[in-house]
């Protein structure tokens, strides 16, 4: 019974949930250590993934898709950017007014594409980077069977997610860029009297989440599944915002908070296959995700603080 | 200064909103004619449909009502309209705006939209309600529920998919374990219904069969669906029957990549989705346009099953098997004969279907 639910698969799965989780979590946590919250991670990822489905679907390339993506958010965050950084606006408003606006425009957008709401026709996918051989039997043949199956089953975005966050994390604790976007989270008025600009930095950085959303649409689409349905990003950009709280606004761990939502997301599915045997509805596991978050977020981990000036526009002068 | 600013901000706001909410609420009309020629009968039935959320275009029940519509519009010479409903919020305005022009009967597709006829039917006793896919209790007069044994059409699915699972000559897909999935949507009566007959089907044939069933949660996160694919598939199922909703499309790119049959469902799938003939054995089809054509061919005669739950089974054609497609020929004639059975006799009531586990 144990052997049915240890698996790679088990594994390869929690990476593959957790990536598009992971992208948008570390966006927000960029976002937001520049002091602009950003709740429309959503709506962000969820016009990246029509985005590169249409692009994908147009040019035959699912790199330009991608690209269109990582753009598609770029555009959508600058809209965010100039809300609520240059016209101040309350940013939870305004982040929900862009979730909304995603949630239309894009089955507005299907619709005039396409003719119809729904589902879009498949696109072309980006295959794993790796195809092995099948592996022998045998001890040796199980280990290549777990390397494989966990480590090298995975498409490019997957891998690049990983390399996201460290080089995020590093960038944000070693490099110049670093202190100044905490600075600007912490307290602007002092980095701005050092010379550093507030307007600029905060922009930078919400369209980095942007870029981020998109890309983490882009791995949805182009990716996973192959074709795009309305509101398929189904609360990911939510869950992605919990993760960068749980990961204590750090790119890192926003990395791990989404892999153990990812995790517990593959073992709730492996974890049904025992539905028959031990008398649990399902219902039970397919809200294990859910009830995690929620016992995170409670504060089980301790009092998470988020960047101090978070939320609050910068009025120069 | 401030106030330029903040005068700014709030039209932008309030834009932003507008462009958010318009494509929301716009509801696009389809009107057709009252078609074709001069010879065709003449009625003075004018027949409507208003669309789940999923509108025109879902490759599924409102597209397959709206044939049901078409052929009554060709055979019967009704008129037809459709009205699209982007939000739940929609369906009411939908109704009243249908029934005060004079339509009747009105479909109203999906099991969401229940509510909303029982409350409207008798703010219009002299307009004929279909629900498709809906189920009333006690039914207003006016009102049929269209509702469809999917147990029946699934134990099919479960006779094909228990014989696949042996049948090595059919696909390289087939492996030895001797085991099937089923993908469900939302663990709802609704998919139980789907899931019952499919294991009763399978056990029928090949009592051995391992069936594991697996949940997405909703019927929209195709993601998920791959991934419930990939762990069915894992577990050495070899032939996968999903009642999911867009989630099974997930599921289908998970047959494809790892290799596994799939049975599509409420739709032929062969034809609805592109690109999947090399995995789909067969679909369970939910003739959601027999339902309809026949409801109103019933109002044209004058004889509207009013207050009544109808049910379309085998015996009404309301459900059915999909033809095998690219596996016709790889399909062995005792697959085929073992089905033609099942369907015999449940159509005589020797094979009785059950509709919950």
């Amino acid at each position: 019974m144990l052997g049915d639910i240890i698996t790679p698969d088990l594994f390869a799965s929690a990476l593959r949930m957790a990536t598009p989780l992971a992208l948008a979590a570390i966006g927000g946590t960029i976002c937001e250590r520049s002091g602009v919250v950003n709740i429309a991670l959503e709506g962000i990822m969820l016009t990246g993934a029509f985005a590169g489905a249409a692009i994908t679907l147009a040019t035959g390339n699912p790199w330009v898709g991608v690209l269109a993506a990582v753009l598609a958010g770029v555009a959508i965050a600058a809209i965010h950017a100039f809300a609520s950084i240059n016209l101040r606006a309350d940013q939870v408003v305004s982040g929900t007014g862009l979730n909304i606006l995603a949630l239309g425009l894009t089955g507005f957008l299907m619709e005039r594409l396409y003719g119809h709401p729904g589902t879009t026709d498949p696109v072309k996918m980006i295959r794993p980077l790796f195809s092995l051989p099948k592996p022998p039997e045998g001890f040796v043949g199980e280990v290549l069977r777990w390397v494989e199956g966990v480590f090298l089953s995975h498409t490019p975005i997957v891998y690049a997610a990983i390399v996201i966050a460290v080089v995020a994390q590093w960038a944000m604790y070693k490099t110049r860029w670093g202190l100044r976007l905490r600075a600007l989270g912490e307290h602007p008025k002092a980095a701005d009297t050092v010379g550093i600009s507030v307007y600029r930095g905060r922009w930078a950085a919400v369209l980095m989440s942007g870029a981020l959303a998109g890309l983490a649409g882009a791995n949805l689409v182009i990716e996973q599944v192959g074709s795009f349905t309305e509101n398929m990003t189904n609360g990911r950009g939510f869950i992605a915002l919990a993760a960068n709280i749980f990961g204590r606004w750090t790119p890192a761990g926003s990395y791990l908070a989404s892999l153990l939502f990812g995790f517990a997301d593959a073992l709730q599915i492996k974890l049904q296959m025992f539905r028959g045997q031990i008398d649990i509805p399902p219902q039970f596991f397919l809200m294990l995700p859910y009830v995690l978050t929620v016992i995170v977020l409670a504060g089980v981990i301790g009092r998470a603080v988020g960047p101090a000036a978070v939320g609050q526009p910068y009025e120069k002068g | 200064m401030n106030t330029k600013w903040s005068r700014i901000l709030a039209v932008a706001l309030a834009l932003t909103l507008l462009v958010a909410f318009v494509p929301g609420c716009a509801k696009k009309t389809t009107d057709e004619g009252t078609g074709g020629g001069t010879e065709e009968p003449k009625t003075t039935v004018k027949a409507a449909m208003v669309t789940d959320v999923g509108g025109l275009g879902d490759k599924s029940f409102n597209d397959l009502s709206y044939e049901g519509l078409k052929r009554a519009e060709k055979e019967l010479g009704v008129e037809i309209k459709v009205l699209e409903s982007k939000e739940i919020t929609d369906y009411e305005s939908n109704i009243d705006q249908l029934a005060n022009a004079g339509y009747s009967p009105i479909f109203a597709v999906g099991f969401l939209m229940t509510d909303t006829v029982a409350k409207l039917a008798p703010q219009y006793p002299d307009t004929q309600f279909g629900g498709v896919d809906e189920f009333f209790d006690p039914v207003p007069a006016n009102v049929v529920g269209l509702t469809f044994k999917e147990h029946e059409g699934s134990y099919l699915a479960g006779v094909v998919a228990g014989l696949a699972t042996k049948e090595k000559a059919l696909s390289d897909k087939i492996n030895d374990a001797n085991v099937i999935g089923f993908v469900g949507g939302m663990d709802v009566p609704l998919i139980k219904k789907f899931e019952a007959g499919f294991i009763a089907g399978a056990k029928s044939v090949n009592p051995d069969v391992k069936v594991i069933s697996l949940y997405a949660g909703n019927f929209t996160d195709q993601a998920k669906g791959k991934e419930l694919g990939y762990s069915l598939i894992e577990q050495g199922a070899d032939v996968i029957y999903a009642a999911a909703g867009a989630v099974g499309l997930g599921t289908i790119e998970a047959c494809k990549e790892k290799g596994a049959l799939f049975i599509g469902v409420d739709a032929d799938q062969y034809l609805t989705v592109p690109g999947s003939g090399d995995v789909m054995l067969t679909s369970m089809m939910k003739r959601v346009d027999v339902a309809v054509f026949e409801t109103i061919k019933a109002a044209v005669d004058g004889n509207f099953p009013g207050g009544t739950i109808k049910e379309f089974g085998l015996k009404e054609g309301g459900v059915d098997l999909a033809p095998f497609h690219d596996f016709e020929n790889k399909v062995p004639q005792s697959i085929k004969d073992a089905v033609a059975k099942a369907r015999q006799g449940i159509i005589d009531g020797t094979i009785q279907v059950p509709d919950k586990l």
